[in-house]
């Protein structure tokens, strides 16, 4: 009974719930009703105490601190696989309705889902594992977090316990919060239950502080059972709120380097998307008569239908552009600049501007005439604000010429762009993977979102728009089996948009028990494996390097066919409980697609296998396999 | 990117394209293709690629053109005309053995 009340002063469970927990004691409902009217003056001071400050002392076990805090940090959602050390905290859920866990069959695909919440919600979310042994499975989802800057908060216990740690006892490792710490801004081991809540705090800190990316936090399993006290403190009031805005001056230099331009670029990324700030980047480019790009990002940071919108650049750098050919000054507004090759995305020979939070990685590669350390919607703002200042009649003049140059060749990129589909293999089967995208591009609906993860699929017809149109969450970390858990999670923050996930056969079978989640709880997303049955991008990649090789001149590769059996993706998307068909050429395909809007308007998932074709140097139409076979060596039947 | 030297025999035939007068590619409209497309491979190809990526790639002028219709679909600007040349000059220059089929 001492709980329940702490509980209920503390506003952890509602009137009703105290009720049922007293009844359940034994007590009658009158006298349970006459209990709650004797708390009321208590109750009232404790609302009116935790409502002016946001903090509050809690008595409970360190399970029940955990859920606590979880729910003044602002979380919903935890994704966790089940650890039976984690005892107390599910005791703790049983009372506390808003904290809703969401059992996820494997921890890495959990995470994707976690993280495809927190991308697409805003929201915060807690990926929990059991210990190290379930911390390994979630470390790849991690990596992507931290190469995407998620703002995703991982937990796991330390199994041993904190009377005999340090003997190598059972899923114990040494420093276990140490092993993560190359990629999270923040790992931490809580060294007394009472210290719980205030490591969860900084941990959803640390995370949610742009620039954002992962965190961990780490306790001994028995701090879970201990009893103990401590604060609660919701995140309001620890949050730095770090809007920034940049330096005046750097503004104002900025601003005369982009009206001067003769051809300035710009280049977009996530951060303009997280700050939806897509509108003023719109704003930006207009004023200047500026064409835009986006190097690789997860998401699509200006409307790819836009006049302005030059497309992205084919080789990761803006040199490979078709235009501008030769810009002489280049502002990013929010990109992190994945440099993929020893040239940088952005060439030495023009003036860079660079705007974005992550200051820490500002001037690392690029040279930068102007750094603009900013949240991108407060210094989009200001720039324009300050262009705005300088316009004359004769710039605008010559930003509005500079508009229609820049659209002469939007319009003639729109009709090249079309041509994907004169492609001689159009109507082959297996399909073309270009035929199944512009298939999906034309079923899609005019808001669906596409979750991407396939290496080897090109993204073409889709015609992005994240202001009110369609929006794309790309893989970026690449550890694989992201695409599935992903969309999930995307459906579960925006139930009411059309969630189409595009996933190669390779990446598909690293992760695809989210699907049961899918069917769990519902959530009716369209799921299209490309099945080539091989590592296409390996394949590719190897050839390039030993052109000629002994490879190539045998087929005998050893490292990229997935056939001999082949997978069955439409049995696997059944086996968890996800209705699912294979499908072998483009009249199938959108039947198919049809089929499953069905499915997916009667709020049910669905999957569909498209066998597509292998295309490249030196791909047989039965490609070898080693020769391995434990048959021969068999000599008994058993 | 380094040029490789499976890359130089296209940058020459490039550089001798130009030298031909006007004239005498007209009296050769299929040669004139092939070396058309050898000066847009080398233009338009190599920003992105390396030569070894496809120099294993033996196809006849279909399944190149099918080749550059799939960079199309990975974000390749380039007009029917573009891809017809280069599908020509690499038929010619990396064909299919006689006498097997074009794959």
């Amino acid at each position: 009974m001492r709980e329940l009340v702490a509980q209920y002063l503390s506003r952890s469970i509602s009137r009703r719930t105290f009720l049922k927990g007293l009844t359940a004691t034994g007590i009658s409902i009158a006298a349970a009703e006459s209990i709650l009217d004797s708390l009321a003056p208590a109750a009232q001071a404790q609302e009116a105490r935790t409502a002016a400050e946001g903090i509050k002392v809690f008595e409970g076990t360190g399970g029940a601190c955990f859920a606590e805090q979880l729910m003044a940090s602002g979380v919903k959602y935890v994704f966790g696989n089940s650890a039976s050390e984690d005892a107390q905290f599910y005791e703790a859920l049983v009372d506390r309705p808003k904290l809703k866990y969401i059992l996820t069959p494997h921890e890495g695909p959990g995470a994707a889902m976690a993280a495809g919440y927190v991308k697409a919600s805003g929201e915060p979310a807690i990926v929990m594992q059991a210990a190290v042994v379930g911390l390994m499975n979630a470390m790849g989802q991690m990596f992507n977090a931290f190469k995407e800057q998620t703002p995703l908060v991982f937990y796991s216990y330390r199994t041993d316990q904190s009377g005999r740690a340090g003997r190598d006892g059972f899923e114990e490792v040494e420093n276990q919060e140490q092993i993560v710490a190359p990629m999270t801004k923040y790992s931490w081991l809580a060294r007394r239950p009472d210290k719980i809540p205030e490591t969860v705090r900084r941990a959803f800190k640390a995370a949610w502080t742009p620039p954002y990316g992962p965190t961990y936090c780490s306790w001994h399993s028995d701090y879970n059972d201990e009893k103990t006290r401590a604060e609660i403190i919701v995140q309001e009031k620890v949050d730095p709120r770090m809007r920034v805005r940049p330096n005046p001056a750097e503004v104002e230099r900025a601003a005369k380097l982009l009206v001067e331009a003769r051809m300035p670029l710009m280049n977009v990324g996530d951060e303009v998307y997280n700050r939806k700030a897509i509108g003023k980047a719109v704003r930006l480019a207009e004023l200047l008569g500026m064409p835009v790009t986006q190097a690789r990002q997860v998401f699509v940071s200006f409307p790819q239908t836009h006049r302005l919108w030059v497309g992205g650049p084919p080789g990761n750098r803006l040199a490979t552009l078709a235009f501008p050919k030769e810009p002489d000054v280049v502002i990013n507004v929010g990109n992190k600049l994945q440099h993929n090759s020893p040239a940088p995305i952005v060439s030495r020979n023009v003036k860079f501007i660079d705007m974005r939070i992550d200051s820490a990685s500002m001037g690392n590669v690029m040279t930068t005439e102007v750094p603009l350390v900013a949240d991108v919607a407060l210094g989009l703002d200001d720039l324009i604000a300050a262009i705005e200042a300088v316009m004359t009649p004769s710039i605008r003049q010559r930003a509005a010429a500079r508009a229609q140059e820049v659209q002469r060749f939007t319009d003639h990129a729109k009709a090249l762009k079309a041509l994907v589909a004169k492609n001689p293999d159009w109507d082959a089967s297996p399909m073309l993977a270009d035929r199944v995208t512009w298939e999906i591009a034309r079923f899609a609906d005019a808001d669906a979102i596409v979750v991407h993860e396939g290496g080897s699929i090109g993204l073409h017809s889709f015609g992005f728009d994240p202001l009110g149109g369609r929006e794309l969450f790309n893989y970026y970390g690449a550890h694989l089996g992201s695409g599935v858990g992903t969309a999930a999670g995307v459906k579960l923050a925006r139930p009411n948009r059309q969630v189409i996930c595009l996933v190669g056969d390779g990446s598909f079978v690293f992760g695809p028990t989210a699907l049961w989640n899918m069917a769990r709880l519902e959530l009716p997303v369209i799921t299209v494996v490309y099945n080539n049955h091989a590592y296409s991008g390996p394949h590719s990649r190897v050839v390039e390097k030993v052109a000629g090789g002994r490879m190539v001149q045998t087929g005998h590769f050893i490292h990229d066919y997935l056939g001999n059996p082949d997978m069955n993706m439409a049995y696997i998307a059944r086996g968890f409980g996800v209705d699912a068909e294979v499908v072998e050429s483009a009249d199938q395909l959108k039947a198919a697609l049809t089929r499953a809007r069905r499915a997916t308007v009667e709020g049910k998932p669905y999957l569909l296998d498209v066998q597509v074709g292998r295309y490249g140097v030196a791909w047989a139409d039965k490609p070898w396999t080693p020769p391995i076979s434990v048959a021969r060596e068999r000599t008994k039947k058993v | 990117m380094s040029i490789s030297s499976k890359l130089i025999p296209v940058v020459l035939l490039s550089a001798s394209f130009a030298l031909v007068p006007g004239a005498a590619r007209a009296q050769q409209p299929a040669r004139a293709l092939e070396e058309a497309g050898g000066d847009a491979l080398g233009r338009l190809c190599f920003q992105c690629h390396r030569a070894s990526m496809w120099s294993d790639l033996r196809l006849d002028r279909r399944g190149w053109e099918g080749v550059l219709y799939r960079m199309v679909g990975r974000g390749a600007l380039w007009n029917e005309d573009e891809i017809k040349a280069m599908a020509a000059y690499l038929a010619s220059s990396a064909g299919p053995p006689t006498g097997k089929p074009a794959k």
